[in-house]
């Protein structure tokens, strides 16, 4: 059913503000039958029929009244980007059934609506070696097979997971916790261009210029699952942002799976305990792939994994394996490969660069540990 | 009667003739002092007068007038009073007729004491310089100072008080120059007794110390605390190489504005300034009502340690930014504009986070990602730039550092630090540069051509490391010093590969994988 130009006007000054409890939102929309009807009351009627607090139904009405909606549509069309309106063709019909529905989707790139593969992977911004390891193999793997990667554009896990589908040239979603506007945080803004260039798609339900505050982190969560046939846990504490995915994941009736960790790493201690929840484990990508409903399964290219092709690619001089043997599981300094292979500093740093570009090792804080193994 | 002295002043670090005019007139006895005096000259006077009276002359009860020529340029300094004296003695007929032509071609420096007692004053090595070069050579200073005039190649004669120049000026010799045994220390003596062998494990950062002495880099540390970031950077003055005279002239020149200059030393050693992160924009860069030298000009030649370079005052630290680049701050007022050299190797140590323990394995950091990003941020791209090797520095384990050997010596690291500077001599043989850090763009493009090869690993680099564009030209000066460190007439692939370890911010914050 196309809306009017009014009450696309209307819905966004509500979503302005009901982003926050969209489930009255929807409730209110539904007793007065158009947003724009909705806006005409009073706040002592909203609160009466609505069954809201007065006070919630005066901060209401003021914010809504407060927002520019149509400045709202001209950045957002400036920018190349759209809006999408609960109820209109084009809004993802996966979201449309969740508990929470956003009233309006602001998305800069293109956005399927229909039955997609597309797999919700999340975890912690303070990715171990492990982690990264972990996550990017199985990120390569499902994107090379055509499953549409969708995350949160954080630090950590997030930004693996979008680099590597947009690596491989492939679509990824990324919701985020600010207004499409901005971009949070400020390092990830190649990143989220090179998401829209490959056919992908940043999305938020925020306003336009929305700044990244706490409380909008855990709400975008109940998108990332929303948009996903599965949640896949990477990396995660007991109390985080993945595992509030998880849970809202399993509240919309979501498979959720976690890479299994050292039980002794704060990092894992959130996906060990979901597995011991009874959430699947995941040892590889097809693992993740035989999870998806059957529906969107098809088509997949399941023969392209991961470890059978970079396998044979990788070959190695004798002293850039002996250097990756000494980093190991963990991560060393370029001080502590010196000491231990008694090499000067200037050799290693020669090896180490040809290991690095050739992305067999990575380096953060000076400290170096392997992509893969 | 009139009498004409010359004497000195000092204007930045450098010194210009001044000619006390000394006019008796007939009159109430008056005293008036004109041509710009600042208040520590003004108070000549009494200081003079007392000291004419006590060494057994005569205070004329007349009009004395004294100007000092140029008398538009403000004047300070407390050298004035000997030349003061000495106008009064001649201009009331007190000084015979070979004094007074003697004192036409001395000039005369020092400070009166109430006695007469000549004290020692600031500056004297840069006015004694600049008279040289103006052809005056022959100078009265005080016996403190005379250290002073055998650096400067003057003809000093050292007064301990009045009473003695006047004895020289009425004797019938010629001036002679009182000779100053030129004290040939030791310039081994001069080094720190800490040494770079105490500090194990930490390869990659020596390493980088030692590319920094060879090339005269700058260089930022960044570790958490307990690192041996302070502990390095105070070992970090006994590897550089020993100063020249030129280099030494120039650090006693700004030495003895500053009254660092002590009585008959030299400064043997380069300078190790370590100012207090409170330290204030002037006092690091230099200023004040009449301009002196700021902490980045004591460092010249020297280095320029700032501990916990995050926690400088922003202010601060941009105004590094002009010395970092040009080698020499300028201070410019209404009237006049002052410039200070200031080519200084700069070593920072910062943490790398709020708390401290970003990327340590011994304790977690409880920052949050925003935290460290503001704290990192502290630091502005453009001062990032100057920059040319940066070290990350990790935490060494007690296990392990039981375990680890000894490093080597700073003697021996030196010896390659000599060696290399031995090469860069040889290369700016004719122009003034003195260490591959402080190349111009025409140099570097003569002197660090890439070797084969070496556009690969700029473009691998670039392109899958997120190296800048823009920090290429400190990567070829860097890979120069590391060429010259192995011997290598050319810059070989392996050292451009090299300079990559010593350039973690270049790097993006994601990376490929």
């Amino acid at each position: 059913m196309p809306l009017s130009e009014q009450e696309k006007l209307a819905l966004l000054k509500i979503n302005s503000f009901s982003y926050l409890r969209a489930d009255w939102a929807n409730r209110l929309l539904e007793i007065f039958g158009s947003a724009e009807n909705v806006l005409k009351q009073d706040a002592k009627t909203l609160s009466e029929e609505g069954k809201i607090s007065l006070e919630t139904a005066q901060k209401f009405l003021k914010n809504a009244a407060a927002l520019d909606a149509q400045a709202e549509m001209d950045k957002t069309f400036k920018v190349g980007g759209h809006i999408l309106f609960k109820g209109e063709a084009g809004y993802p019909q996966s979201l449309a059934n969740i508990k929470e529905p956003p009233l309006a989707l602001y998305v800069r790139g293109k956005l399927d609506d229909g039955e997609v593969p597309s797999v919700g992977m999340v975890g912690t911004r303070k990715v171990t070696p492990y982690g990264r390891r972990a996550c990017a193999m199985l990120a390569e793997d499902l994107a090379r097979s055509g499953v549409i990667l969708v995350s949160g554009l954080a630090r950590g896990v997030d930004s693996i997971v979008h680099t590597q589908a947009v690596k491989n040239g492939k679509v990824t979603w990324a919701l985020v916790g600010t207004g499409i506007g901005r971009c949070y945080p400020a390092e990830n803004r190649e990143l989220a261009r090179a998401i829209i260039d490959n056919g992908g798609a940043i999305i938020s339900e925020l306003p336009f210029d929305a700044p990244p505050l706490a409380q909008h982190f855990p709400r975008r969560n109940r998108l990332i699952a929303g948009l996903s046939r599965l949640v896949v846990v990477i990396e995660g504490e007991c109390k985080s942002g993945a595992l509030i995915t998880a849970k809202m994941a399993l509240e919309q009736g979501l498979d959720v799976l976690a890479v299994p960790g050292p039980i002794d790493s704060p990092q894992s201690n959130g996906t060990n305990m979901l597995i011991k929840q009874g959430a699947a484990m995941v040892l590889d990508a097809r693992d993740i792939i035989d999870a998806m409903p059957l529906n969107v399964k098809f088509g997949l290219n399941t023969k392209k994994l991961y470890n059978e092709e970079t396998l044979q690619s990788d070959s190695f001089t004798e002293s850039e394996s002996a250097l990756l043997n000494l980093i190991g599981q963990g991560s060393k300094t370029i001080d502590d490969l010196a000491e231990e292979s008694g090499m000067a500093i200037s050799e290693i740093a020669g090896i180490l660069f040809n290991l690095e570009v050739s992305s067999a090792v990575h380096c953060s804080d000076g400290k170096y540990s392997r992509n893969r193994f | 009667m009139l009498a004409n002295i010359s004497s000195s002043c000092i204007k930045g670090i450098e010194g210009f003739l001044v000619s006390v005019e000394v006019d008796i007139a007939a009159g109430l006895p008056t005293f008036t002092l004109v041509g710009l005096p600042e208040q520590e000259v003004k108070e000549a006077k009494d200081r003079v007068l007392a000291a004419i009276r006590n060494s057994g002359f005569d205070v004329p009860l007349k009009r004395i007038t004294i100007n000092l020529v140029p008398a538009e340029v403000k004047k300070s300094g407390t050298h004035f009073d000997l030349p003061i004296a000495l106008g009064i003695l001649s201009a009331s007929d007190q000084l015979g007729q070979s004094a007074r032509e003697k004192l036409k071609d001395i000039v005369f420096i020092g400070e009166l004491g109430l006695n007469g007692k000549i004290h020692s004053c600031a500056g004297v090595l840069p006015m004694l310089i600049s008279l040289k070069k103006a052809g005056r050579s022959k100078a009265v200073i005080p016996a403190g100072n005379l250290q002073e005039s055998a650096f400067a190649g003057a003809e000093g004669f050292g007064a301990k008080d009045l009473k003695e120049v006047v004895q020289m000026l009425e004797s019938q010799e010629r001036f002679r120059a009182q000779e100053c045994a030129e004290k040939e220390e030791e310039a081994e003596s001069g080094l720190p007794k800490e040494d770079f062998c105490e500090v194990k494990g930490q390869a990659l950062a020596k390493r980088a110390l030692e590319i920094a002495a060879a090339g005269g880099h700058n260089v930022l540390l960044i570790g958490p605390p307990g690192t041996g970031k302070s502990m390095l950077a105070k070992r970090f003055a006994g590897i550089l190489p020993p100063l020249t005279k030129a280099e030494a002239l120039d650090i006693m020149q700004i030495y003895s504005v500053c009254r660092l200059l002590g009585k008959g030393k030299t400064v043997l050693r380069r300078p190790f300034r370590d100012p207090h992160h409170t330290i204030s924009n002037i006092a690091l860069i230099g200023g004040g009502q009449i301009p002196k030298p700021g902490e980045v000009s004591l460092a010249h030649n020297g280095v320029l340690f700032l501990d916990e370079f995050a926690e400088f005052s922003r202010g601060s630290l941009e105004v590094l930014r002009e010395p970092l680049e040009t080698f020499k701050v300028t201070i410019s007022r209404a009237k006049d504009s002052f410039t200070f050299p200031a080519k200084f190797t700069l070593i920072a140590a910062m943490n790398p986070c709020p708390c401290g323990y970003h990327g340590s394995n011994v304790k977690t950091c409880n920052c949050t990602p925003l935290q460290i990003n503001r704290y990192m941020s502290k630091i502005s791209g453009p001062l990032l730039d100057r920059i040319d090797l940066t070290v990350n520095l990790n935490p060494v384990n007690y296990k392990d550092w039981q375990q680890k050997s000894e490093g080597e010596t700073s003697a021996r690291i030196r010896q390659r630090v000599i060696a290399a500077r031995e090469i860069q001599k040889e290369r700016f043989k004719n122009s003034s540069t003195t260490a591959n850090a402080f190349m111009s763009v025409a140099e570097i493009k003569e002197f660090c051509p890439l070797p084969p090869g070496g556009g690969e690993v700029l473009e691998l680099a670039m392109k899958k490391l997120g190296l800048s564009a823009r920090s290429l030209d400190k990567i070829l000066k860097t890979a120069r010093t590391i060429a010259d460190l192995s011997a290598s007439r050319d810059i070989k692939k392996e050292h451009i590969i090299e300079v990559m370890q010593y350039r973690p911010l270049d790097r993006k914050g994601v990376s490929d994988i």
